[in-house]
């Protein structure tokens, strides 16, 4: 059997990309990690997937979305679906619908949503129910919850937005650890990393000079 | 199709709002910077006192905003110079306003009675009450507002732009913030916005944006991100701070107001100490993958703990040139003046000024209130600024910017002021390179970053995107003008052959240049740099001799003005004027200069 050799002086010179697409994307459960510290908040993943999905730009429609924070350094963190473990869908348990419009597909491992029959943004019981608030909704166009799909299609998935993102801070793998742990609302990322700033915080960028020098001058 | 374009006006006295059409107008000028001329020249009469109602101000988007970072360009009569005004700001701003609808910007007529904040959400445009928030500092004022506004709002995703307390108390060089690292900072902005009593304006869009062809633009954009990695590897690594060491070794830096060519403090500015010792992440701008914004955060006392940044406006300003000991120690003042809301570079240059002539005697510790403003001296140098920020004693003088300062305190000395047309140089040292001097001496709006007057500056402006990425461009689409076509037919569905891109620069520039003219501005007498530059001598690190000549800045000065498409003198010439379409600014270019060429 003859393997089949990568050029790589040729990859390299042909700079086809950032690297990522080299890493072999995993087979089975799955799911879009969000490296926040990478985050640069430059909106290419939302980008990428309101153009895989509806072939138009607009972040709204994207089912991956960036939160941008003064902390009081400005930080960007994404906020995207971690396609949870089952016992832990909280979106899948609140459908009002049954069987839930809002659901797993375990022929495609992520989470599907029946659009013709989701009652729309006036329910919006998943959103409300999601811990991370990653489901969305686009009214009137598009009256149904946003997840993430792994840009699925015909049993092929190549995240769009992890192929474009310009900092590694996406990666497609296997869950490492419980999924749902991954599901942390931007809120809650913020004020995680504003730690990193104490004694700092977002209304305060710096001890001012009358503290530093005394007088009221 | 072609895109329309749509400008939100409101009238601050009358609280009026309305929709304008003006796509004709962007076809013409592109928008941001050009057509904010264009918006001066017909509704702000001549001679018109910047700070009064009277004036204008316009956050002006352009056809390609939100690519590439989402420039807006701020316009209005500058009251640092008198003449027109216009800034940058980067970050998220215009974009939202694209996604509010709004993809013609945002134009502020009128004076509203109260302190108030725009609030603008999609087709929900409101003039709230802002007393709460008048009198806090930046980015306070920001994250005050961010947290009441979302209460209202599911999501936070709204962008905020403000005004500290320089804005509020009409210091002539305030700036305008957004998300603390982004300003539309120079020409006094901020003090055209807190003339009309605003505060702050937040915006927050989810409307479909109305580009020609999606497809297209996300091609050529895939194409940018992927082969346009050369501004990455510096930039988001070091963010700004990388270029002083490199400008001073090339002698292309100011060391303290001027004086010097080097200084042995110079080297104390290494972006790799301040990475490895600070550095906090990198953050972007709206579809930009470069991330240059690289917040610092500082726990080592003294002058810590502190957040900070060092962008392109305050790396030079306050570092050699006030003589303060390299970024750490940068880092505190520079974010000291991002919260009084004053122009980094300008004030930077205001209080070099003081400094020299503090160190000559010709200012004494009792004219600046008791303040030892030697070289260098931090503590010094945060009283003068909160005294400028908020006008006291002699503070009050000095916020007049350096155009009308120097009458005012006319034992100072004139000549130690390092300015042209009223804006202050900090970050320039023109005796390194005749071509940054040139670049330095023939904008017509004043000193902005060095070349930032060239037509083809003036475009990026006018699109808006974001000029750092002009040298980068052209390795990956081959040329500006096949990239900016390129663009513009996705994004407007405007078809421009090649000629038709070189008239859609030397519109914008002929208008910003007309609208100077028709205020005062002469080219051959106003493109000048300050005496120092040509009398004085510096010697760099290596002992060589810099200076300036006189009869070679002219003769360079004459073959800029040519390649920018003007006469000699530095004047659009008539017949292009004609060609152009901009017969309108005729008659007042020669009322003013005599008959044209």
């Amino acid at each position: 059997m003859v393997e089949k050799e990568i050029d790589y002086v040729k990859m390299l010179q042909e700079k086809t990309g950032w690297g990522v697409e080299n890493v072999p994307y995993p087979e089975g459960v799955a799911l879009i990690e969000a490296r926040w510290d990478l985050c640069i908040g430059c909106g290419y993943c939302e980008m990428a997937c309101s153009m895989f999905h509806f072939g138009v730009i607009n972040r709204e429609l994207s089912r991956i979305r960036i939160f941008r924070y003064l902390l009081p350094a400005p930080k960007s963190f994404q906020n995207v679906c971690c396609q949870c473990d089952e016992k832990e869908r909280e979106c899948e348990k609140a459908c009002p619908l049954d069987p839930p419009v809002i659901h797993y597909d375990k022929e495609k491992f992520h989470m599907v949503v029946d659009v013709d029959r989701c009652l729309g943004y006036k329910c919006g019981q998943c959103l409300k129910a999601c811990p991370a608030k990653v489901p969305r909704f686009y009214p009137p166009e598009h009256n149904y919850a946003l997840v993430c799909d792994l840009c699925e299609k015909d049993g092929v998935r190549r995240p769009q937005c992890v192929e474009v993102c310009p900092s590694f801070a996406l990666e497609f793998m296997k869950p490492q650890f419980p999924q749902h742990l991954q599901r942390i609302h931007p809120d809650e990322k913020a004020k995680w990393m504003a730690e990193r700033l104490i004694p700092l915080n977002p209304h305060k960028a710096q001890i001012t000079p009358e503290e530093l020098f005394g007088g009221d001058k | 199709m072609e895109t329309k374009y749509q400008m939100l006006e409101i009238n601050l006295t009358t609280g009026e709002k309305k929709i304008v059409d003006i796509t004709e107008e962007m076809r013409l000028f592109t928008g941001g910077r050009g057509l904010g001329a264009k918006l001066l020249w017909d509704r702000v009469p001549p001679g018109t006192d910047p700070l009064s109602p009277a004036n204008i101000l316009w956050f002006g988007v352009g056809p390609i905003t939100g690519f590439m970072g989402s420039v807006t360009n701020v316009s209005a009569m500058s009251p640092l110079t008198l003449n027109r005004g216009q800034s940058n700001m980067n970050g998220h701003f215009g974009i939202e306003l694209i996604y509010a609808g709004y993809n013609g910007g945002l134009l502020l007529t009128g004076k509203a009675e109260k302190p108030v904040y725009i609030y603008i959400k999609d087709d929900t445009v409101e003039i709230r009450d802002a007393s709460h928030l008048w009198g806090r500092f930046n980015p306070d004022n920001q994250e005050t507002l961010r947290e009441e506004i979302k209460k209202d709002l599911d999501d936070q995703n709204f962008r905020i732009a403000t005004i500290g307390p320089a804005g509020e108390n009409l210091v002539r060089n305030a700036s305008i913030d957004h998300d603390l690292y982004h300003h539309a900072a120079r020409l006094g902005m901020g003090a055209v916005m807190g003339s009309k009593n605003v505060k702050a304006i937040a915006v927050k869009g989810s409307k479909q944006p109305s580009y020609h062809d999606h497809d297209f633009l996300y091609r050529t954009l895939l194409k940018w991100i992927k082969e346009g990695l050369d501004e990455k590897v510096g930039r988001r690594r070091w963010g700004h701070s990388v270029s002083m060491p490199e400008r001073y070794y090339a002698t292309t830096e100011g060391i303290k107001n001027k004086q010097l060519g080097w200084d042995p403090i110079c080297d104390l500015s290494n972006p790799l100490k301040l990475e490895q010792g600070a550095k906090l992440w990198s953050d972007a701008c709206n579809l930009c993958h470069v991330g240059c914004k690289v917040p610092y955060m500082r726990r080592i006392p003294p002058y810590a703990p502190t957040t900070g940044e060092i962008r392109h406006d305050n790396a030079g300003g306050w570092n050699a040139n006030v003589m303060i000991p390299g970024y750490d120690v940068q880092t505190y003042v520079s974010t000291y003046v991002d919260t009084l809301g004053l122009d980094s570079e300008d004030v930077s240059g205001v209080v070099a000024w003081m400094m020299e002539c503090y160190d000559r005697g010709t200012i004494t510790k009792e004219d600046l209130g008791g303040i030892e403003l030697t070289w260098g001296n931090v503590e010094a140098i945060c009283r003068i600024l909160k005294k400028i920020a908020f006008r006291e004693g002699i503070g009050d003088k000095l916020a007049e910017g350096l155009k009308l300062a120097p009458a005012l305190i006319p034992q100072a000395g004139k000549q130690y002021a390092m300015t042209s047309k009223g804006v202050a140089i900090t970050s320039y040292e023109p005796r390194g390179s005749m071509s940054d001097a040139v670049g330095l001496a023939v904008n017509p709006v004043g000193e902005l970053h060095g070349g930032r007057g060239t037509p083809e500056r003036i475009m990026f402006d006018s699109l808006t995107t974001c000029s750092f990425l002009r040298r980068n461009i052209p390795m990956v689409f081959g040329s500006i003008g096949n990239w900016a076509r390129r663009m513009l037919k996705g994004a407007a569905g405007w078809d421009l052959s090649e000629e038709d891109w070189q008239n859609q620069l030397l519109r914008a520039s002929f208008m910003e240049r007309c609208l100077c003219i028709r205020e005062g501005y002469v080219p051959e007498r106003d493109d000048v740099l300050p005496e120092r530059f040509f009398k004085e001598t510096i010697y760099n690190k290596y002992g060589e001799p810099k200076i300036l000549s006189w009869d070679k800045f002219l003769e360079t000065r004459k073959k800029t003005y040519l390649s920018f498409g003007l006469t000699e003198q530095g004047i659009p010439p008539r017949q292009k004027l004609q060609e152009l379409g901009m017969d309108f600014v005729i008659p007042t270019l020669e009322e003013k200069l005599g008959t044209l060429k």
